[in-house]
């Protein structure tokens, strides 16, 4: 790195970190340090919304993505709008209209202390885990290119973080994410920009787009059902909905930001902003990974992009064969490079039957790199068993600091730190707002001064991070707990989100709760019907037909009876035990069931279980 | 009500506004779907 990146990179970082602290420094109140003043526009709100869910994973892995396995992951969006819309209808107004702090508070003046409570803690465990994934992921994919000290990397992020967070609170995390979100986005365009003058002068903008479609990346919309594949268009829209639901409504680091703006109506629009530009920017920065594959046609990529396992092939005796093998992998890429060429000859002269043989001799080739890629992993994992060798996190990171120009890396740098930051202030911050408010100030000191809660806030926060640095500095040492993180969110958004369903619609006479088990019963069924047309599975219609009946029969009951909140407790409890459950037979292969769908699974299982409790008498008197 | 419900800028009613928001987000998807495989 040239002294102009770390100047850009630096400067960029403090002076954002500089500007937040300054403007948050009259911050004295409990209610202005963890709700800001409530005096947010919409477009911080959404601005803010945006930064807080993308993290450095997420311009670090996405271009990796769609270079690996094409566009299709921009599905994991397509049910994102459709979730705003729901939560700017009904979550929101009851949240403005009651004035809480946080989203668990309300479910005690809907159901009762233990609901909450159970609610709160479920989410401190999950994103208290999450925070210190949020600043480990990244670090050690830098420390791992640039040569950096992983620890000191985790640390200056950590540092950082938790120095504004603790200073401002929840103001301080809306200020710098604005300018962070600003840097990111006109980071990430420019970098666009710049890799498509980095093709040959002869590929044109449609050359591009051909080659990609003929080597299968440009699948965005995929029609076919499959449970146990990640991104289709029917996990995106049903798994997504449930999925984001939850994130963005009951989960505290993204509740806080809207919290925190001027109206409802602002909030609202807030929302509407982030649900119309996610799944654009997705599309956008997947294909900036596009852009990398198509240039890496062109200039002979890595044989493995994570440095530090070809380092330590090393003085082993793998050395030789590893050789051998990047002498087959240069052999391979050129007469690919021929096979592209002439593809693209093929296309300029609109001759079909060129375009098809071009097309599968490309493909071809392609194979062999995929295999010589294998072999190499295999080596990689013979001498260092432990060795990750997924090396698609790293594809975008070895393009940025290899081909780019001085100045822009630094930008690029700034840009992957401001999304880690970003993200891990508003999970510091939600955690910290989460136990002072649904914990320490409800439970444990109930009767002190503002200022009492004010310094509490700013230890609370202060112990948050530290928890998050002292996850994420040992996080290396436990692979398996790094993939449970990842998914931890499925295993209790849920459930979560089931409660905050039963809370909403299950009022007595109410034709919410109509709505909403009818609703759940018809996403079964078309469950089914998926099943039914994508793997002529019979069993599978006549199950979603009969669940999607029952819900619509309890949603009947529950109309005319209500919920209590026993039920709703006692219902979350083996709703999550089951869901554990079957995360627990996926993991040892029993079952293969894409993690989108445990959010799913777990919202309608805490429903059903607290349905069935209030129905058969076990759980007393219901209140509203 | 504690709190006030504004109508939205631009739109006539709420509504309206959820309806333009998830039309553009069909248009959008529909453009994924729609060339290059």
């Amino acid at each position: 790195m040239s002294p102009i990146d770390w100047i850009i990179m630096l400067g960029t970082l403090l002076g954002i970190v500089a500007y937040g602290v300054w403007k948050t420094r009259k911050v004295d109140s409990v209610q202005s340090y963890l709700l800001g003043d409530r005096d947010l526009p919409w477009w911080t709100i959404g601005l803010s919304i945006m930064a807080t869910q993308a993290s450095a994973i997420t311009f670090l892995s996405t271009p990796g993505q769609a270079y690996e396995s094409g566009m299709g992951f921009a599905q994991f969006y397509f049910g994102l709008p459709l979730a705003m819309v729901i939560l700017a209808i009904f979550f929101l107004p009851i949240y403005y209209r009651l004035k809480v702090y946080t989203a668990y508070e309300y479910l005690e003046s809907r159901f009762d202390l233990k609901t909450r409570t159970l609610t709160a803690i479920l989410f401190l465990v999950q994103r208290g885990l999450a925070a210190g994934l949020t600043i480990y992921a990244p670090a050690i994919i830098l420390s791992t290119i640039l040569g950096w000290n992983l620890q000191l990397t985790i640390l200056f992020i950590g540092a950082v973080v938790i120095f504004y967070t603790v200073m401002g609170g929840t103001k301080a995390v809306s200020v710098t994410q604005k300018q962070q979100m600003i840097i990111i986005l006109g980071g990430m365009f420019i970098a666009a920009i710049i890799t498509l003058f980095k093709l040959p002068e002869d590929v044109s903008f449609s050359d591009t787009l051909n080659i990609a479609g003929k080597m299968g990346k440009l699948e965005v919309v995929d029609f076919n059902f499959d449970l146990s594949k990640r991104y289709n268009i029917w996990s995106g829209m049903i798994g997504g909905v449930f999925l984001f639901l939850s994130y963005f409504g009951t989960d505290q680091s993204q509740v806080q930001r809207y919290l925190s703006g001027k109206s409802l109506t602002e909030s609202r629009l807030g929302l509407l902003f982030n649900g119309i530009f996610k799944v654009p920017m997705q599309f956008s920065v997947l294909f900036v990974g596009i852009l990398v594959f198509i240039f890496f046609l062109f200039t002979k990529p890595p044989v493995h992009f994570n440095k530090g396992n070809i380092n330590s092939l090393k003085g082993t005796q793998s050395e030789l064969a590893y050789q051998d093998l990047e002498q087959q992998y240069d052999r391979v890429f050129e007469s690919k490079k021929i096979a592209v060429n002439d593809l693209m000859t093929a296309f300029d002269n609109e001759n079909q039957t060129a375009i098809a043989a071009a097309q599968t001799r490309v493909n071809n080739f392609q194979e062999q790199e995929n295999l010589i890629r294998t072999e190499v992993d295999n080596l990689i994992v013979k001498e260092n068993p432990s060795a990750k060798t997924k090396d698609t996190d790293y594809v975008f990171i070895t393009f940025i600091m290899n081909y780019l120009p001085v100045g822009l890396i630094g930008l690029l740098l700034a840009v992957i730190f401001s999304a880690a930051m970003s993200s891990t202030a508003s999970e510091l911050n939600a955690l910290a707002t989460t136990t002072v408010i649904d914990l320490y100030k409800r439970s444990i000191v109930t009767e002190k001064s503002d200022a009492h809660y004010l310094s509490a806030s700013k230890w609370i926060t202060i112990m948050w991070g530290g928890v998050a640095l002292i996850f994420a500095s040992t996080a290396g040492l436990f692979d398996n707990l790094i993939q449970a993180v990842n998914i931890i969110g499925s295993l209790f958004y849920g459930a979560i989100l089931g409660i905050f369903l039963l809370a909403f619609f299950f009022q007595k006479r109410d034709s919410k709760s109509l709505t909403l088990g009818s609703f759940t019963g018809a996403v079964l069924g078309a469950i089914a019907v998926g099943l039914y047309t994508g793997e002529l599975n019979a069993d599978a219609a006549i199950f979603g037909g009969v669940m999607g009946g029952l819900l619509g029969l309890i949603a009947i009951y529950a109309f005319f009876r209500g919920i209590s909140s026993n039920a709703v407790f006692y219902g979350a409890v083996l709703g999550e035990i089951a869901v554990l459950y079957i995360f627990y037979l996926n993991s040892n292969g029993t079952i293969n069931i894409s993690y989108l769908w445990l959010n799913l699974i777990g919202c309608v299982l805490v429903i059903l279980f607290a349905m069935i409790l209030q129905a058969t008498g076990l759980a007393g008197k219901v209140n509203r | 009500k504690s709190y006030k419900e504004d109508p939205p800028p631009i739109f006539q009613s709420w509504n309206q506004m959820y309806v333009f928001v998830l039309v553009l987000h069909i248009i959008i998807v529909s453009l994924f779907y729609m060339a290059y495989s």
